[in-house]
């Protein structure tokens, strides 16, 4: 066992990127993984802080410190669509993790705190390749902080709210056509915005969650802008540059229900609805020499409805086996999508388990599989026009120590 | 289940797909009811891959007919050779780069500058290449040259005027064969025929490329030409493609120097206006011609150029025959920029206290334009019309490049006709710079697979190299 994991952390040593659903990345807990990435309507403790502070109230240990991390290896191909023109993607691997603690100050109220990267994407395309004027390579992340109270009403009913402070920074590189002249966009920000859930236990064997995370704008400002270019060209545009741009962080609302099959087995359904809708235009403004390098360059998103499924089965009093599915419907628009984000139709699988060689200490390993359709998409703007096919492979490992 | 045996299957299943790339059908490819194994290329300078001012290694690698070449390769075309020059600065040399330039006021700024460097020069530049080729553009053909049997005579570069071509020298076959007799003599299945700018532009593109013939070639020549052409090339059953003529206004050295190019204050308005004036008075008392007015007044902003009038309706010396140019006339690029700065020219010579006109021979007045435009559009009418009857496919390059005066975007890339940052011609003004090559080799493929329901791939635009700065 030791020496498999073993194998498996070599592996995502040796690979690479997610982008299912614009840049969120929802992969904040291991259990929840497992589970076709569903945890709403779920008691899983301490990660409840970002699934659904409402259900944290049920925390069943006095303290519990839950910490994990993923490996995301993400491949992308692109064909152009009149030639072929074929790239793909050498991304590194995107490590996002999380970090719970969360303790009971009474019987009926939990405080919790959550460090945790929900969106982020790191695209690496070839220096050479055919899209390097729109993007060549860009990496986004979001680091959030929330601390988080949750309250039991009832025996049946949890409530639970979240501040969210948010670090967010980017790397934007891309060609210029000027012999091979590069931009370079770097910036970073923080931002607030906050988590509210709700938990109810309908039935002895049926749970029902909905969960909402703000919209957050992550407005970069006097970010680094750093030209590359010929010096005969360096009399036009300064290499040296401030920009701002704003990239928005949608709002989350999710409904989740989940059922108690029978004493070993956990049904779990949910809905999120990704409101993606807000990702209208990316906007660029430069401190010098605006009326050359200023752009607003159109995304229009919209909002996306993701159905997951997951189950849960108690093997025995020390394992417990997960599996999951979900199906995630590109926010994308088919005349407006960029490479730098190559979000696809894709259809998930998820698998999981829990080792729990103690009472205090849980081990999770969770792997989800994404599978990114073959779509055919255009930046209409920049008459750049292709199919694209991703694929993802998500190991994660998580540990919960409780007591 | 046993542990260790969930544990080897979540490797086994990572392994399996995290090394996957997701795979994406190939392009579908087709050389449709077309046969590229034999392709030859007919043209003028365009298609040998002429640009910067010269004919060089690098722009000839990449001329438009070899990207074509490439890319049927892909449905069957055969090997496709040029006639090599292997020199970056050319056969004969002239070949401009981007560099600075110091101008008359000591402002530097950048500006195509001659290349540095020793072009393969005379005699080596008429040696002949020993090979046969497939690439039989000649820089400077018209199209009866094409036909013309002794067009590669090493004797006929001295005859006066010329009746043989330099570049036609090098890979002719012999001394009385015509480039379409080397075209035919390959048997080919496929022609590219991008034939007719110089029948027009000859005369005026002066100090270009083009040293052979003055005037527009009449239709008569023009039609008979053509016709010869298409009606010997396909007689062995060869399909291909031929091209039109882009009309001048898109090209950058007939649209770089605005007509209306002059920008004056309002005290040098005045000035010029008080200079003309007295110019005015003595040619109306010491001349003696009373009433006599120029009709020419100067306002702040933008004015038009003075230029040389060849219709004066007065007997007065040739510098004292100006107008001011009308909208719609064209000035070329080849306009002494030191001239147009520091001497007057355009407007007024302060040194030799008398107008200074654009001489004629950098300027287009409307009656050339007008000639040009009609020529063009018989031109392109015999071109269209031969296609459609020979059932040819057709590349529609004048509106190609017409759409292209507001902006072409390709791969992220915007292109336009504007000289030097436009991106698509090179530093002579004329010809397409290599980029620019691709964009008209993908102009090409789209008529033939449209034509032919063929389906070869388009060429990758960001691959080729535009203009280089320094």
């Amino acid at each position: 066992m030791r020496k498999s994991l073993f194998n498996l952390l070599l592996l995502m040593l040796a690979s690479t990127s997610l982008m299912a659903g614009g840049y969120q990345v929802r992969l904040q807990g291991a259990r929840q993984t497992g589970m076709g990435l569903t945890g709403t309507a779920l008691k899983s403790g301490a990660s409840d802080i970002f699934y659904n502070p409402g259900s944290l109230s049920f925390l069943g240990k006095k303290f519990e410190l839950n910490l994990g991390g993923n490996a995301i290896i993400s491949k992308i191909s692109f064909r152009d669509l009149e030639s072929d023109y074929t790239a793909k993607t050498d991304n590194p691997v995107s490590p996002p993790f999380f970090v719970y603690g969360a303790g009971k100050i009474t019987d009926k109220l939990v405080m919790g705190l959550g460090v945790y990267t929900p969106y982020g994407s790191k695209t690496v395309w070839p220096d050479d390749w055919k899209g390097r004027y729109l993007i060549q390579n860009i990496g986004l992340r979001a680091y959030y902080l929330q601390p988080t109270l949750s309250y039991q009403l009832s025996d049946k009913f949890g409530i639970g709210a979240g501040f969210v402070y948010m670090y967010g920074k980017a790397d934007i590189q891309k060609a210029l056509p000027y012999n091979d002249a590069t931009a370079n966009l770097s910036g970073s920000a923080t931002a607030m915005g906050f988590n509210l859930g709700l938990f109810f236990k309908a039935t002895d064997k049926i749970n029902l969650g909905i969960n909402y995370r703000s919209k957050i704008d992550v407005e970069l400002t006097e970010g680094d802008a750093t030209f590359d270019i010929p010096t005969s060209i360096s009399t036009i545009l300064p290499t040296n540059n401030k920009f701002s741009a704003s990239l928005p962080m949608p709002a989350n609302l999710d409904f989740g229900v989940s059922i108690q099959a029978t004493d070993k087995l956990l049904l779990s359904l949910e809905l999120n609805w990704v409101m993606w809708g807000v990702y209208d235009t990316l906007t660029f403004t430069f401190k010098e020499k605006g009326e050359l390098l200023n752009s607003k360059n159109p995304r229009l998103y919209s909002d996306s409805f993701i159905p997951r499924l997951g189950i849960e089965y108690n093997a025995s009093q020390k394992l417990t086996l997960r599996a999951g599915a979900y199906y995630d419907k590109t926010p994308t628009n088919k005349d407006y999508f960029n490479p730098e984000t190559v979000s696809l139709n894709t259809m998930a699988f998820t698998f999981g388990f829990t080792y729990k060689p103690t009472d205090n200490l849980k081990v999770d390993f969770s792997f989800a599989q994404l599978f990114g359709q073959e779509m055919e998409r255009a930046y209409t703007p920049a008459n750049f026009s292709g199919k694209y096919k991703s694929s993802a492979s998500i190991p994660g490992l998580g540990i919960t120590y409780s007591f | 289940m046993n542990r260790k045996y969930f544990a080897i299957l979540s490797a086994l299943i990572l392994i399996a797909f995290a090394g996957c790339q997701p795979t994406i059908e190939d392009f579908p490819v087709s050389n449709g009811n077309a046969d590229f194994t034999r392709y030859v290329a007919l043209g003028n300078s365009l298609t040998a891959g002429y640009a910067d001012g010269a004919l060089y290694k690098s722009a000839q690698a990449n001329s438009y007919p070899a990207i074509l070449a490439r890319q049927f390769a892909k449905v069957g075309g055969g090997a496709f050779v040029q006639p090599v020059v292997d020199n970056e600065i050319g056969l004969f040399g002239n070949k401009r780069i981007l560099g600075y330039a110091t101008d008359c006021k000591g402002v530097t700024s950048l500006s195509p500058v001659l290349a540095e460097g020793t072009p393969v020069g005379l005699p080596g530049a008429l040696a002949p290449v020993g090979y046969p080729v497939q690439n039989l553009g000649v820089p400077g053909a018209k199209a009866a040259h094409l036909i013309f049997p002794g067009y590669g005579n090493p004797a006929g570069l001295l005859t006066q005027p010329p009746s043989a071509n330099p570049y036609f020298v090098r890979f002719a076959s012999s001394a009385t064969t015509s480039v379409l007799a080397d075209a035919m003599a390959q048997n080919p299945t496929f022609f590219s025929l991008w034939i007719g700018n110089n029948d027009v532009l000859g005369y005026a593109l002066a100090g270009g490329e083009n040293n052979v013939g003055e005037s527009i070639t009449s239709m008569d020549v023009f039609n008979f030409a053509y016709n010869t052409l298409v009606e010997t090339l396909t007689s062995g059953g060869a399909k291909g493609v031929v091209a039109n003529i882009p009309d001048i206004t898109s090209i950058p050295f007939f649209n770089t120097v605005p007509a209306m190019g002059l920008v004056l204050t309002e005290e040098q308005a005045a000035q010029l206006n008080g200079a003309y004036a007295q110019v005015e008075n003595y040619i109306r008392t010491v001349v003696g011609i009373p009433n006599f007015s120029y009709g020419i007044s100067f306002k702040a902003g933008v004015n038009p150029f003075v230029v040389e009038d060849r219709n004066f309706p007065y007997p007065l010396p040739k510098a004292f025959r100006v107008r001011q140019a009308k909208p719609g006339e064209l000035i070329l690029l080849t306009v002494p920029q030191d001239s147009l700065k520091c001497a007057g020219m355009g407007t007024f010579s302060l040194e030799k206290q008398r107008p200074y006109g654009i001489p004629q021979n950098f300027v287009l007045d409307e009656e050339e334009v007008q000639n040009i435009k009609t020529a063009v559009a018989n031109m392109n009418a015999t071109i269209k019309n031969l296609a459609d009857q020979k059932g040819l496919a057709f590349v529609d390059v004048a509106t190609l490049l017409e759409s292209a005066k507001t902006g072409l975007v390709y791969d992220g890339i915007t292109f336009s006709t504007t000289f030097v940052t436009g991106g698509i011609f090179s530093l002579d003004g004329v010809h397409m710079n290599q980029r620019g090559a691709a964009i008209v080799a993908n102009a090409f493929i789209e008529a033939i697979n449209k034509k032919y329901g063929a389906s070869i791939p388009k060429a990758d635009i960001t691959a080729y190299p535009g203009i280089v700065f320094p």
